[in-house]
């Protein structure tokens, strides 16, 4: 209750959200080249250009001066709407921010940052995740294969994909992935899908005692869990930023 | 060469230091030279449960510092002559342990014993890590409670990536379940977890089940290992699990509730 009162006084409250967002990755500078090509894709799909926001990404391009500007007339009269760039030497980012634009740092960085962050969070016990025994292999996708069982105290991350444990999650353990965690076997620890942002990623797993549950961000407790889903076969994902648990026997 | 044992836990007062004297006692009993090293520096346990606290002069901690040799400070037991204690130290820090002096200690015994056993510290810090160091097997005691088996999990955990066979990428050390104060009435209640659920939660081979048992304070008081009262549950349930550690295929005992007979059920009932 108190915080509805709260809220009615603040003009705004920040929130974070992972938005769909076009990459325009520019692999020439030369604003005629973009016109051009902009031009014959317009006809093609005009459906795709009505103000559409895109960040310019100009991580392929080796110049140390772009005729920034120009490159954003010639999106505009292409109902394209540059919001960033991301990218790109320093005077590249000054005239970004310059033109009103948000810069990003280039990507390869951009995900290593992430993975740095994941692993120095207190939890982690970099010595302490299981490693020698069980057998693991790199998925394809940047996911993660496990066998074996999750023992509490250990934390098992899939910073890239999705994280497949074949055997049980036992109480005191965590699980995290940037996409779907599955679990073969029983979940009664923690279980983290979508740790970078992703609203579609899901958990799902064989027999359902979760400490916790997490999709994006948005958790729910053990407590918090219908009962009559506990012990079953459950997915569990984000729907409307709310997380909904079903069965799947 | 000799097999080194850590007996471990996690929690404390689950039965560690008496597990370890009476696996020690059955294995020495069936012939194999063995000695039993307690590394609960500080707080030490095992020469009262071995009954030879009297004769304790020199301690592990001596010996790794350089003060005693090894066989100053080995005692042998008196009942059984190729059963050996290692004590640890009373009065002494537990950070004195030093993987380097542990392992020095190890291999020198190594030529001579068949069995070496560490009794563990509880908790999960220095004492406890040092104890399953070197391990080439563990049994791991749980009672049938959760905190006992969460604590347990945590333990196999550290055992398959803070031990040396782990971090030598070795075969990994082979964990076995040792479940004690096992009470099949109270489980038959819902007082205590059951067999089934400890074994599926933490997923490794069960070694023995030791019942909840009056000898096993008595024998603990007396300084007699448990395994010496062959006439109690207790006694013959830590038989069958030397048995089972030394590869034999015995069944398991003591774990299902002897039902009351005719006549008390009749008077004495009432039972649910």
């Amino acid at each position: 209750m108190s915080l509805n009162v709260d809220r009615a006084g603040l003009a705004f409250t920040f929130k974070g959200g992972m938005l769909p967002m076009t990459v325009m990755e520019l692999t020439s500078a030369d604003p005629e080249r973009i016109r051009d090509q902009l031009a014959g894709k317009l006809s093609q799909s005009p459906a795709f250009f009505q103000h559409t926001p895109v960040v310019l990404s100009v991580e392929k391009l080796d110049e140390p001066h772009l005729a920034l500007e120009r490159i954003c007339a010639v999106c505009r009269a292409h109902k394209l709407l540059p919001v960033a760039v991301r990218g790109g030497p320093d005077p590249v980012k000054q005239s970004a921010w310059a033109l009103g634009l948000g810069w990003f740092p280039p990507q390869e960085i951009k995900s290593r940052n992430l993975e740095s962050v994941g692993s120095d969070t207190p939890a982690s016990d970099e010595e302490d995740t299981p490693t020698s025994r069980q057998e693991e292999a790199p998925a394809s996708s940047g996911g993660r294969i496990y066998r074996g069982t999750v023992r509490s105290g250990q934390q098992l991350t899939a910073p890239d994909g999705d994280l497949v444990v074949v055997g049980a999650v036992n109480a005191g353990a965590e699980v995290l992935a940037a996409g779907s965690v599955h679990v073969y076997g029983a979940l009664r620890g923690r279980a983290l899908a979508g740790i970078h942002g992703d609203h579609d990623a899901g958990i799902f797993c064989r027999e359902l005692h979760a400490e916790l549950l997490s999709v994006a961000g948005n958790y729910k407790r053990l407590e918090d869990v219908d009962p009559r889903l506990l012990g079953r076969s459950v997915q569990v994902r984000l729907s409307d930023d709310q997380l909904t648990m079903a069965s799947l026997d | 060469m000799a097999k080194i044992i850590v007996v471990t836990s996690g929690k404390g007062g689950v039965g560690k230091t008496t597990s370890a004297a009476a696996i020690a006692t059955g294995l020495a009993l069936r012939g194999n030279k063995t000695i039993v090293i307690d590394f609960d520096v500080g707080l030490r346990n095992l020469d009262l449960v071995m009954g030879c606290e009297r004769r304790v002069v020199y301690d592990l901690v001596n010996v790794i510092q350089g003060e005693a040799g090894l066989n100053q400070a080995m005692i042998r037991d008196k009942r059984v002559d190729n059963l050996f204690i290692l004590p640890a130290s009373q009065t002494r820090d537990k950070d004195a342990l030093t993987s380097e002096g542990i392992e020095r200690v190890l291999e020198e015994l190594n030529k001579d014993f068949d069995y070496i056993l560490c009794d563990s510290p509880a908790g999960i810090e220095q004492g406890a890590q040092l104890a399953m160091y070197y391990a080439d097997a563990a049994v791991v005691v749980t009672n049938p409670e959760v905190s006992s088996v969460r604590d347990s999990d945590r333990i196999l955990g550290l055992l398959a990536s803070k031990t040396r066979r782990a971090e030598r990428g070795e075969d990994p050390v082979k964990e076995h379940l040792l479940i004690t104060r096992y009470n099949p009435a109270r489980v038959d209640d819902g007082d205590m977890l059951n067999l089934e659920d400890i074994r599926e939660i933490l997923a490794i081979d069960l070694i023995g089940l030791i019942p909840e048992s009056e000898a096993v304070l008595r024998a603990s008081n007396q300084g007699i290992p448990v395994a010496h009262d062959q006439g109690s549950d207790a006694g013959q349930a830590y038989v069958d699990t030397v048995s089972r550690l030394l590869g034999e295929d015995v069944p398991l005992r003591f774990h299902e509730y002897q039902k009351k007979g005719l006549l008390s059920r009749m008077f004495g009932g009432g039972r649910r």
